[in-house]
């Protein structure tokens, strides 16, 4: 008898000396019986139409529901990408700024690599580079400040509104929205403002708002004021002095019925906030009130 | 070549094959919900990569899908079948032989149950669903040879239960 002729005779491929052997044999009764049982057997019923439709409602929504994602290779790419970008910037701006800033009522003194000194007054901010420093001594400025400068190559500061040049003295600069005033205090410095270059020797200084240009005297050998803990106006509009008591002391400051075109000059302290108020208010016989960080200056008349 | 994404292809393999994939599981695991999500399953599983799967090709991938789904997962349960009493002037028969051919059900039902699976599950497409070898070894990935010793092991088995040898 062949190898699995049990599943060879339900297929009818056995010989006829085989199947004549095996219908012989005991066992093919017992064999035939199993055969007749298990052909009525039945397999659990199978809804075809249901199946279908329940096909059809779960492919559409796993349509929409099955998106397979790598979220740990998505974070891999954004943090490969965010580092290339802290690198990148990094070296960008270590070649290119180096930004030193002010906030109100605060002040700070730079020393720039070839030892030259810049005091920024408050609210101010200066940039320059620093790799670049030995072949171009450039400075941005915004706001104020007063320059000490060693002697050497060309020393530049720019603002918005015109750039000062010099080779090494101590000069002041201030540029705060339409107000420029450079203050030479020693040396030469060279002004150039609209394409107008003005020579500014030691112990005077320009100032220029509204577009016109009005020269004038300082101190020879000295700082400005404000090194000192002062802040000194000639003829400088009262909002402009206003604004310099809000940088002084980080407050807010109001007015109610004062002409803030006026032209004032005099002196306030920097460091002695009542006694600041006292010297803007008392020459002008305003009143002032003074309540947490808000100022209002007031004429007498009104309440 | 087309492939199985047309919807006239698809549902003609659907028709023709949901039957077999649900009796295929359940012969395995005598489970009837997992067999019908099983049917589901390697489906959505065809549609889903229909661009791939070549029409000659896809009923081996249903099967193959079926049968990973519980690959190792769930523990065979009794398998229950019913009877499809033929329906030959039964009522003439002795009670003596009624009773003698329920008692034989149910060592017939004992001793399958007792089968491995994998011979199970032949003989079972075999008799029932009427799948040729080469078919059931298609489904199970093996040969031919195989199925052919499965089915002898099966009846084998099958006879020395319900004779009690």
């Amino acid at each position: 008898m062949q190898e699995n002729y049990l599943a060879k005779w339900l297929n009818n491929e056995l010989s006829e000396e085989e199947l004549k052997e095996f219908k012989s044999s005991e066992e093919y009764a017992s064999y035939q019986r199993i055969l007749a049982a298990s052909d009525q057997l039945e397999a659990p019923e199978f809804d075809l139409d249901m199946a279908w439709k329940d096909f059809h409602e779960r492919s559409t929504t796993d349509d929409t529901k099955v998106i397979r994602m790598r979220p740990f290779q998505k974070m891999l790419r954004i943090a490969a990408a965010v580092s290339v970008l802290f690198v990148i910037s990094y070296f960008y701006f270590n070649s290119l700024n180096e930004t030193i800033s002010t906030q109100y009522a605060q002040r700070e003194t730079v020393i720039l690599p070839d030892a030259s000194e810049v005091i920024l007054n408050a609210g101010s901010e200066i940039s320059y580079s620093k790799k670049k420093w030995d072949q171009q001594r450039n400075i941005v400025l915004e706001g104020e400040a007063f320059f000490k400068v060693a002697k050497g190559k060309k020393f530049t500061v720019a603002t918005a509104a015109g750039t000062v040049t010099v080779l090494g003295t101590q000069f002041n600069v201030e540029h705060r929205d339409g107000f420029f005033e450079v203050s030479c205090y020693e040396g030469l410095v060279s002004v150039s403002y609209n394409e107008v270059e003005t020579q500014l020797p030691a112990g005077s200084s320009i100032v220029i708002f509204n577009g016109t240009i009005v020269e004038d005297e300082v101190a020879k050998n000295q700082s400005p004021s404000w090194v000192n803990d002062e802040s000194s106006f000639k003829s400088i509009p009262f909002k402009f002095v206003l604004n310099e008591l809000e940088r002084q002391y980080d407050i807010e400051v109001s007015t109610q019925g004062i002409d803030t075109v006026q032209l004032f000059t005099g002196t306030f302290s920097n460091t002695n906030l009542n006694l600041a108020l006292e010297s803007i208010s008392a020459p002008y016989q305003i009143k002032v009130k003074l309540k947490g960080n808000q100022v209002l200056f007031y004429a007498e008349e009104t309440p | 070549m087309d492939n199985v994404c047309e919807e006239a292809v698809f549902s003609n393999l659907f028709r023709t094959h949901s039957k077999t994939v649900y009796n295929y599981i359940y012969y395995k695991f005598g489970n009837q919900e997992k067999a019908y999500d099983a049917v589901q399953e390697a489906f959505v599983k065809l549609w889903e990569n229909c661009a791939k799967v070549s029409p000659d090709k896809a009923k081996s991938y249903v099967y193959t899908v079926a049968n990973n789904l519980y690959l190792n997962v769930i523990k065979a349960e009794k398998v229950r079948l019913k009877y499809a009493g033929r329906q030959k002037n039964t009522s003439y028969e002795s009670p003596e032989f009624l009773m003698e051919e329920k008692e034989y059900k149910e060592k017939l039902d004992r001793a399958l149950d007792s089968l491995p699976e994998n011979q199970r599950t032949t003989f079972l497409l075999n008799r029932i669903d009427g799948k040729k070898y080469a078919e059931i070894a298609e489904m199970e990935g093996v040969s031919v040879k195989a199925i052919e010793k499965r089915m002898h092991l099966a009846l084998k088995a099958l006879r020395a239960q319900i004779d009690g040898i």
